[in-house]
């Protein structure tokens, strides 16, 4: 049960709205965004769910939904919302208020494409292009799979699907340099 | 000759490698000279923008503030999703000056942003700067006979405020395009539906659930092949389908081919220079269809009703 | 010597409790020509009004101040008061303490208290040069002009004719009946709707005061309440009307066949066509964009057929005028386009229909003989899906706002598609069912408990192709599940809009729209029928999306304010209007460019008394000035003078502050 009338405002919905751009009270729940979503039935609350989780200040459980986790950013539910709620946009203003709060859903498929995105940044960071064969090794031995997609390795190495080099930025102390200055920007938020 | 600014994107080189070279071959014949932007950066992709906020604004600026170096006026993006990180964070900073500003001059220091560089996906630049007459003057080789289900994925029309391009639910560009080449584009309701794009490693279930989705309805459609301008799209659809026809227990062999491949082979290109020995699932069946006659759309039967009543006037 | 009485309201807490009135009344009495300074808890009420008689014969006052709320509220009633004491009730000024005052500065009492005093000191002034002045009387012609032949202006028209008021009706099709007789059955009742609607259309033919012109549409409107001209025309429709028996031998050889409008273009009529067989009047004409004998000479077979020899090729347009005392508007509504709507795949896929066309193919009358029929196929459909607010609520694709009856024909169409076709299902796609009116809310119950109709609360994403079916994808939202529903058709509720045209035929008018080109109501509460525009009322969905018992209502009160508007033989007006000067006018003729209500006309005077030369003045028309002022301020002759605020009457307010 949710027991509410405890707080008059709602900071959760005002940070929200304001990283986002849209007003998450426009949503009327009509739940075209949740038959739009390819990913609704995999999410612990589907898109429209989180709009009103945000209505009723509900950060905690919000941050421990997978929902904006698993979210694809295919824009497809924010071009058919008959308010025009950037849903997209609003899943990443939650993500990113989660990311800052360190809160982590104790998710395993959760943890797995949060790794998946550190180590692709990773690989920019190192060479300022992403080094496929190299971000997928350190995928499957971060997870823990080392055997992850294995049957696919033979053809795709013999057909030079994926290629064994990589290629690299001329100045990747310029792109390190870039991933210090956004952190730094970041902390002063 | 226009001269396009070429941004390939990370697979170009990798992945994507046929795309990258038929796109070469194809600009060679339509007399588009390419500038491959130099000392180009990773675009961020969908990590950058899903764990930051200004990284993700910022790796894509570099890309755009380098740009604007060179002489041309439109940067041609091979790769879909590369394409809607640099268009998004241009359509950021053209609206929040005040933003551009800040990113500008803390994290990127390779010159000031101007923003008078435009920015089009390759599918775009085809179609609109192109046009689909002078693609079909170019044909030599009539792909017809040859069935396509054009699919375009979720980031070549959406956002539609920002890519204002084509349609975000039902566009029929690169279907144009492919009947330009005298292929015939199948009637496909799900041709912006998402693939599962980058969950291909991290969450891989999805991307076979969707693209299978994906691939059973084009099969539905009748088509032969499909046809992507999308890297992530043609790895999801090609790569993971025997993983897909493993799963689902139906066998598919539905080839995935970039829309250059198939200009490149209509524009006169050997087969071989259309790389096949890099698809998972072969590409000749689908291509022996060529040449061969296309059965003319039945007509539809008028219902009793509607006889009647038209007799009844009569 | 002026003897002015000044009246201060206490307004109950309104006034007193942010402005001393009793300092404001001393105050007042300080004025060299103020007789009486008095205050009361309500001024507006009977005791007060008494107060306000009494006073003005007992110290033979020669004006008026209320001190009171807004004039806006009470100006008439204490005129009134003035009037019954014998007082020309003009001579009454209000300074307003309460709004301008009370109101708005609720921090400051002293402030508030100053200013109260201020107001009430230029009233004064102004009043002392206040001009007795009388209503303008303005004849009127008792004849109404309803425009639109639907259920709207069918019941305006025959309420104003029962009234022994002549009416002209004019309808742009050849037939009145207007949407209600697309209608198969309509809810809450059920009622055949060309079964309650034909009796009505009879009426009307056949009225002695009702003069029915079909086929026409009303080209101009010139002049002011109680004195409109109307210019009408009347469409050529090649047919004589007297001598042709509506026998049917015309259209049933006509080889040329055109979508048909009444059934949604479902199926064709003919180039010379009767839209119904229930049609007023049961005459057919002839559609010349599509007659091959009018575009091109050739053909011919209609007038060959005809035993009464009525066709008449070589009609013409013809151009009638009538005088007009007031006008009701009742143009009906159109159908929102779904074409945005690109994930329903609207215009690739045949079997999606709108509700209108639904309504059609369930009529006996209509294309299908009575029963629902997949266009692409002809097949009876089994599994039908109704989607509701398509266009409306919609800010993204559509519009705004709510079209207030699709939630009602929806319920509708599930119970008729049950009676239609025995063994089918209805699915609806809902986002909330509106069903507030009399009767309706049982309605709905009964739809979904007779039929098994399943509701969806959800929004439809997407509908694709799935060899025959077409499967229509939403959630349901109280089941938290996303939902296919495998479909044989699907129909969208379409929002109401208006016709394209209904901002030009507004402009026409002289009154107003709003931004979709609803016509604009004087005020949405309390005039609801009214527009700024005197003498011009609206009835029906042309000003606004409502259902058929609103839409009666609503015509039936237009129609009792044009009988009141009639009432007399002549119709009374404020005489604060501008007057101009001869004497001192050049001609130039400013002040009619000015003018927004056109009444300002020029007039040619002799030069002197007795001359024979003549000079051009300006003259306003009295029926139609509003007292807008805008000519009293760009005569450069100060010619024009505003009554009720003449250059003396402000002059004195601005000194006495």
């Amino acid at each position: 049960m949710i027991l509410l009338g405890q707080q008059i405002e709602n900071h959760f919905l005002e940070e929200v709205n304001r990283k986002s751009g849209s007003n998450v009270l426009e949503c009327y729940q009509c739940g075209k965004c949740v038959s739009t979503c390819p990913v609704s039935n995999y999410m612990d609350f589907p898109p429209r769910e989180i709009m009103q989780m945000v209505k009723l200040g509900l950060k905690e459980e919000t941050y421990m939904a997978n929902s904006m986790w698993f979210c694809l950013t295919c824009a497809a539910c924010s071009g058919r919302c008959p308010r025009e709620i950037d849903i997209p946009r609003v899943m990443e203003a939650i993500r990113h208020l989660a990311i800052g709060e360190n809160a982590d859903p104790d998710n395993p498929r959760v943890k797995q494409i949060r790794k998946f995105h550190e180590i692709f940044l990773d690989m920019i960071k190192r060479y300022g292009r992403n080094y496929e064969l190299r971000m997928m090794a350190e995928f499957n031995i971060r997870t823990r799979n080392l055997f992850k997609d294995m049957h696919l390795a033979p053809k795709a190495l013999l057909k030079g699907k994926i290629p064994l080099g990589h290629e690299r930025v001329g100045r990747t102390k310029a792109i390190q340099r870039m991933f210090r200055m956004a952190e730094k920007l970041e902390e002063t938020k | 000759m226009t001269t396009l600014t070429y941004f390939p994107g990370c697979s170009a080189h990798g992945t994507s490698e046929e795309f990258d070279s038929t796109l070469k071959l194809v600009m060679k014949t339509l007399g588009v000279q390419l500038e491959e932007l130099p000392d180009w950066n990773c675009c961020g992709a969908t990590s950058a923008h899903v764990m930051t906020e200004n990284l993700a604004l910022a790796l894509p600026l570099r890309n755009l503030v380098l740009a604007e170096r060179l002489p041309h006026k439109t940067m041609g993006i091979a790769c879909a999703s590369c394409y809607s990180r640099m268009k998004a964070t241009k359509a950021e900073m053209d609206a929040h000056p005040a933003l551009a500003q800040k990113i500008n001059s803390t994290i990127v220091e390779e010159g000031t942003y101007k923003g008078n560089v435009e920015v089009k996906s390759m599918l775009q630049f085809f179609y609109e700067d192109i046009g689909t007459g002078q693609i079909k003057a170019k044909v030599t080789y009539p792909l017809k006979g040859l069935k396509v289900a054009c699919y375009y994925g979720c980031l070549l029309t959406r956002p539609q405020r920002i890519t204002r391009f084509d349609s975000p639910e039902y566009p029929m560009s690169m279907d144009h395009i492919m009947e330009a080449l005298g292929a015939t584009a199948t009637p496909f309701d799900f041709k912006t539906e998402c693939c599962g794009a980058s969950f291909s490693i991290s969450n891989t279930e999805v991307v076979l659930s969707l693209s299978g989705i994906l691939l059973e309805m084009a099969r539905e459609s009748g088509a032969h092949a499909i046809v992507v301008a999308c890297p992530l799209c043609q790895s999801n659809l090609d790569m993971r389908q025997p993983d897909i026809e493993k799963k689902s227990g139906i066998t598919y062999r539905i080839p995935v081919l970039y829309i250059t491949q198939l200009m490149a082979l209509a524009f006169g290109y050997p087969l071989k220079d259309l790389k096949p020995a890099k698809h998972i699932v072969p590409i000749e069946p689908a291509l022996a269809h060529i040449g061969e006659e296309i059965e003319s759309p039945q007509k539809t039967p008028k219902s009793k009703k509607a006889v009647e009543a038209e007799s009844e006037v009569e | 010597m002026a003897r002015v009485g000044v009246f201060v309201c206490f307004c109950g807490a309104n006034i007193a409790d942010f402005v001393d009135v009793p300092a404001v009344v001393a105050e007042a009495k300080k004025i060299k020509e103020v007789k009486i300074s008095v205050e009361y808890k309500y001024m507006c009420s009977d005791p007060g009004q008494q107060m306000i008689r009494d006073a003005i014969v007992q110290h033979r006052l020669t004006s008026v101040v209320v001190a009171a709320c807004s004039p806006r509220m009470h100006e008439k009633t204490f005129r009134k008061a003035l009037s019954d004491a014998g007082m020309n009730p003009y001579l009454l000024e209000v300074a307003n303490i309460r709004e301008h005052s009370s109101w708005v500065h609720q921090k400051d009492k002293k402030a508030a208290t100053e200013k109260s005093c201020d107001l009430i000191r230029m009233a004064v002034a102004k009043s002392i040069a206040n001009e007795q002045l009388h209503e303008i009387s303005v004849p009127v012609t008792k004849r109404a002009l309803v425009i639109g032949g639907g259920i709207a202006g069918i019941q305006a028209a025959l309420d104003i004719a029962d009234a022994r008021i002549p009416v002209v009706l004019v309808e742009k099709s050849p037939s009145i009946g207007g949407r209600m007789a697309q209608l198969d059955e309509t809810f809450p009742t059920l009622d055949c709707s060309q079964c309650i609607l034909t009796p009505k259309m009879v009426d009307v033919a056949s009225h002695p005061f009702i003069e029915l012109l079909p086929y026409s549409e009303v080209l101009q409107l010139d002049g002011y309440v109680g004195n409109y001209k109307a210019r009408i025309r009347r469409k050529a429709s090649y047919v004589n009307f007297s001598s042709c028996t509506g026998c049917g031998a015309c259209w049933q050889k006509c080889p040329v066949k055109v979508p048909n409008e009444f059934n949604m273009g479902i199926d064709k009529r003919k180039a010379i066509y009767s839209p119904f067989p229930q049609a007023v009047p049961n005459k057919p004409v002839i559609d010349a964009e599509h007659c091959t004998m009018l575009l091109k000479g050739k053909c011919g077979i209609c007038a060959k057929v005809c035993e009464k020899g009525s066709i008449d090729y070589t009609m013409k347009d013809e151009i009638v005028e009538r005088e007009i005392g007031a006008v009701v508007v009742a143009t009906g509504y159109d159908l929102w386009d779904p074409k945005p709507y690109e994930e329903y795949g609207v215009g690739r896929f045949r079997d999606i229909i709108t509700s209108l066309e639904f309504e059609r193919m369930v009529s006996a009358n209509g294309p299908t003989g009575g029963v629902p029929v997949r266009p692409s196929d002809g097949k009876v459909p089994k599994s039908v899906v109704f989607i509701k607010c398509i266009g409306s609520r919609d800010e993204a694709k559509g519009i705004e706002y709510c079209s207030k009856i699709c939630c009602m024909y929806t319920a509708k169409h599930a119970i008729l598609l049950h009676h239609k076709v025995h063994d089918s299902h209805a699915y609806v796609f809902y986002m909330d069912i509106r069903a507030a009116g009399k009767g309706y809310e049982e309605f709905v119950k009964r739809a979904q408990v007779e039929t098994g109709v399943t509701y969806l609360r959800g929004r439809v994403s997407k509908i694709y192709q799935k060899g025959e079916k077409l499967m229509v994808r939403g959630e349901d939202g109280q089941l938290g599940q996303v939902v296919e529903v495998e479909a044989d058709m699907v129909v969208l509720a379409t929002a109401i809009y208006p016709y394209k045209d209904n901002p030009d035929l507004a402009r026409l008018l002289g009154i107003s729209y709003d931004q979709y080109g609803f016509l604009s109501e004087a005020h949405p509460k309390l005039r609801p029928v009214e527009t700024a525009k005197a003498g011009i009322f609206l009835a029906g969905c042309t000003q606004a999306p409502k259902d058929i018992p609103d839409t009666v209502a609503q015509a039936s009160a237009a129609a009792a304010k044009v009988c009141g508007l009639f009432a007399d033989t002549t119709l009374k007006k404020d005489p604060m209007i501008s007057v101009v000067n001869p004497e001192f006018c050049s001609g130039c003729q400013n002040c009619i460019n000015v003018c927004p209500y056109q009444a300002i006309v020029t007039e040619d005077i002799p030069l002197g008394h007795g001359s024979k030369e003549l000079r051009t003045v300006a003259r306003i028309n009295e029926g139609v000035c509003q007292g807008c002022g805008s000519c009293v301020a760009i005569c450069r002759s100060m010619a024009i003078s505003l009554a009720g605020f003449t250059d003396m009457q402000i002059i004195n307010e601005v000194v006495a502050i």
